[in-house]
């Protein structure tokens, strides 16, 4: 792999010597890739999963989690442990490690219910495109019947006019 | 911004405001009095202030006493106020993010998994049918298109036909 700090550029921008003139001579753009890649030196897969706090965890776990509700929940907590912290460094500084250790799990939990709601968002960005892409064939549809329906209009007044012309 | 980018924003925002509400309040704490044998860091002379109060109360319109009082108290001020706005400063910062964060989780659309997967094949059913019903009448146009081309070129062809005897 690429050692230098600089490497230079993949060879294959010669296979596209000829691209204006001909487009089929330039080889096709590789397929989407299956299992693991490499990036940076660093293995990736495909489908990545977030991985889960186990016992760290501060909300109940299930099946159904209110994500409104236990951010709500893990925001004032969060709140009363910064609170907390402030007592604690006016009374008995030297415990501060345990307190900023608590506040430090909530934002890990925080941070994995949002996480975690991405794929949610994933799915509404595909219904919002499907829908998007339902409209705008719906569009094409109703364009096309139009020009259909002004061309028959069209023919049929030409047609007249002819006729109307030969009878004169 | 999608809104659980703005909600992350938030989250850390939040942990920025509390790191610096500790922050500067300990960078810049005065030095406490350990025992009351050492003298007070924070008021080093007390004896011409001393003997400067008991005269202030009796000759309210005395110039040299108020004197000396002033210059040893402006030099600490500007770090005092600092010291007494911050926090609150800070405070407020802190529960006005906390507010914002309460309002972006309320604002999140959110569904079920079922609802979303039933709403996704739905749309492509749908999708589907609309397909075929585009392709239908885009390939009944270029009929339509083809036939109008083949009139055209009869008509194109008669007219220049009849126009030979000239």
């Amino acid at each position: 792999m690429a050692t230098s700090a600089y490497p230079p550029p993949p060879p294959y921008y010669r296979l596209y010597k000829d691209y204006e003139q001909d487009p089929s001579s330039a080889p096709e753009p590789p397929p989407p890739i299956d299992g693991n890649y490499k990036v940076f030196g660093v293995e990736r897969e495909i489908n990545e999963v977030l991985p889960s706090l186990e016992s760290r965890q501060l909300y109940p776990k299930g099946p159904n989690i209110d994500f409104k509700k236990q951010l709500r929940t893990l925001n004032r907590e969060l709140q009363l442990h910064i609170l907390e912290l402030a007592d604690i460094l006016v009374e008995r500084p030297s415990q501060y490690a345990r307190r900023v250790e608590d506040i430090s799990l909530i934002f890990q939990n925080l941070n994995h219910l949002l996480k975690s709601l991405r794929p949610h968002q994933a799915r509404a960005t595909l219904i919002h495109m499907l829908e998007s892409q339902i409209q705008r064939r719906k569009q094409a549809i109703e364009d096309i019947k139009q020009r259909r329906e002004e061309a028959q209009k069209l023919l049929g007044e030409s047609l007249l006019v002819l006729d109307g012309s030969q009878t004169n | 911004m999608d809104i659980i980018t703005q909600l992350q924003e938030q989250l850390s925002d939040m942990a920025m405001v509390a790191v610096n509400t500790f922050g500067p309040l300990q960078r810049d704490a005065p030095p406490d009095r350990l025992s009351s044998s050492y003298p007070d860091p924070l008021n080093p002379n007390p004896k011409p202030e001393e003997d400067a109060k008991p005269q202030a109360p009796a000759q309210p319109g005395a110039a040299p006493a108020p004197a000396p009082a002033p210059p040893p108290a402006l030099p600490p001020q500007p770090p005092a106020l600092d010291l007494a706005e911050h926090p609150k400063a800070m405070s407020h910062a802190l529960v006005l993010a906390a507010k914002r964060f309460d309002a972006l989780v309320a604002a999140l659309p959110l569904s079920s998994e079922e609802d979303q997967l039933k709403r996704i094949q739905e749309l492509q059913a749908e999708n589907e049918v609309v397909g075929l019903e585009l392709q239908k009448q885009l390939e009944a146009a270029e009929l339509e298109l083809k036939q109008v081309e083949a009139l055209f070129n009869e008509a194109t062809d008669n007219c220049i036909n009849l126009k030979k005897p000239d």
